[in-house]
C-alpha cells in the first residue's frame, strides 16, 4: 500500500478513485505521563510520554484508515491528512483522511 | 507572613533552576538543531504538491510522520504571565513552539533518509492539542505532528548526485 499526502503519485498514474477512507482515535494520556510531565516542567525540554501518546494514535488511525481501504480493494492511499483536536482535559483525539485510489506505475 | 516567605522559599530556586537548566537544554538542542540543518543540504525538502525532480530511482513514494512534544518551563510561564500585563510578543514561548517544529522536520528527515529517500515534498505542519488549556494552571506545551510525502529525486543541489 502506497500512502502520500499528495495529490498525485510521481512514476504512478491513478486509474481508479474509489473514495474517502478515514480512521480515528481518541486517546487519554494516562497519570503516570502526567507526573512524569509536571517534573520535566521545571526544566523544559522533551515530554517523550506525550510524544510517544502521539506516534501511538497516529499509527492507529492510520491502520484504521488503511484497513477501510484495503477493503475497498485500494492500493494506495492519496491526499492524507491528519488532523487534531482535544475533547476533554487529558484526552485528545487524532484522525486520519485520504482518498483511496487504484494505481499502476508506468512503463 | 509566613505564606509569603514559604512562597518565595519554594518559588525562588524553581525559578533559578528553571533559569540555569532550562536554557541550557535550550540552548544545547538549538545547537543540535542548527548542526543537523547545515549538514542536511543534499535534502530537498519543499511543501510543492507535486514530486520536483522525481527520478525513478529508489523505492516508491511513501508518507512520512513525525511528532514532538515539548514542555515549558518556570521561567518561561513567568516570562509569559509578565507579557500579559502589556502584551507584545512571548519570545520564550517562540523559542518553545520554534524547537518543536524544527525537531520534528528533523525527525522527519533522518526517517525518510534511513527509508531510502533524498527528498520530501508537500510538508504539512500539525499542531497537536494534547494539554488541557481550559484547566486553570494548565502546564503550556508545544506540541506539533509534521508530516510528508517522502520520494527519491535528484535536485539541484543535491550533493548525492553531484
Amino acid at each position: 500500500m502506497i500512502v502520500t499526502n499528495t495529490e498525485t503519485i510521481g512514476g504512478f498514474t491513478i486509474q481508479k478513485t474509489l473514495g474517502l477512507v478515514q480512521g480515528n482515535t481518541v486517546r487519554a494520556k494516562h497519570v503516570g505521563r502526567d507526573i512524569a510531565a509536571s517534573f520535566k516542567n521545571l526544566v523544559g525540554g522533551e515530554l517523550k510520554g506525550y510524544t510517544e501518546l502521539l506516534t501511538e494514535s497516529r499509527r492507529e488511525a492510520m491502520q484504521r484508515m488503511l484497513a477501510q481501504a484495503q477493503q475497498l480493494g485500494a492500493n494506495a492511499v492519496v491526499n492524507v491528512r491528519f488532523s487534531t483536536s482535544s475533547i476533554t482535559a487529558g484526552a485528545s483525539e487524532l484522525y486520519a483522511y485520504g482518498t483511496a485510489v487504484v494505481v499502476a506505475q508506468h512503463g | 507572613m509566613e505564606i509569603l516567605i514559604g512562597l518565595v522559599v519554594f518559588f525562588v530556586p524553581l525559578i533559578v533552576f528553571g533559569v540555569l537548566i532550562g536554557r541550557g537544554v535550550e540552548n544545547a538542542h538549538l545547537r543540535r538543531l542548527e548542526a543537523h540543518e547545515r549538514a542536511r543540504k543534499d535534502f530537498f525538502v519543499t511543501q510543492l504538491k507535486s514530486f520536483p525532480h522525481a527520478d525513478d530511482e529508489g523505492p516508491a513514494p511513501a508518507l512520512v510522520c513525525a511528532e514532538v512534544v515539548i514542555a515549558s518551563d518556570y521561567l518561561k510561564n513567568f516570562f509569559a504571565s509578565w507579557r500579559n500585563l502589556f502584551g507584545g510578543e512571548i519570545r520564550s514561548y517562540t523559542r518553545m513552539t520554534d524547537r518543536a517544529k524544527r525537531e520534528a522536520l528533523r525527525r522527519l528527515i533522518d526517517e525518510a533518509r534511513s527509508l531510502g529517500f533524498n527528498a520530501l515534498c508537500n510538508v504539512r505542519v500539525e499542531s497537536a492539542d494534547i494539554g488541557d488549556r481550559r484547566k486553570k494552571g494548565a502546564q503550556a506545551m508545544a506540541s506539533c505532528l509534521v508530516y510528508a510525502t517522502a520520494y527519491h529525486g535528484n535536485a539541484p543541489g543535491s550533493l548525492s548526485h553531484a
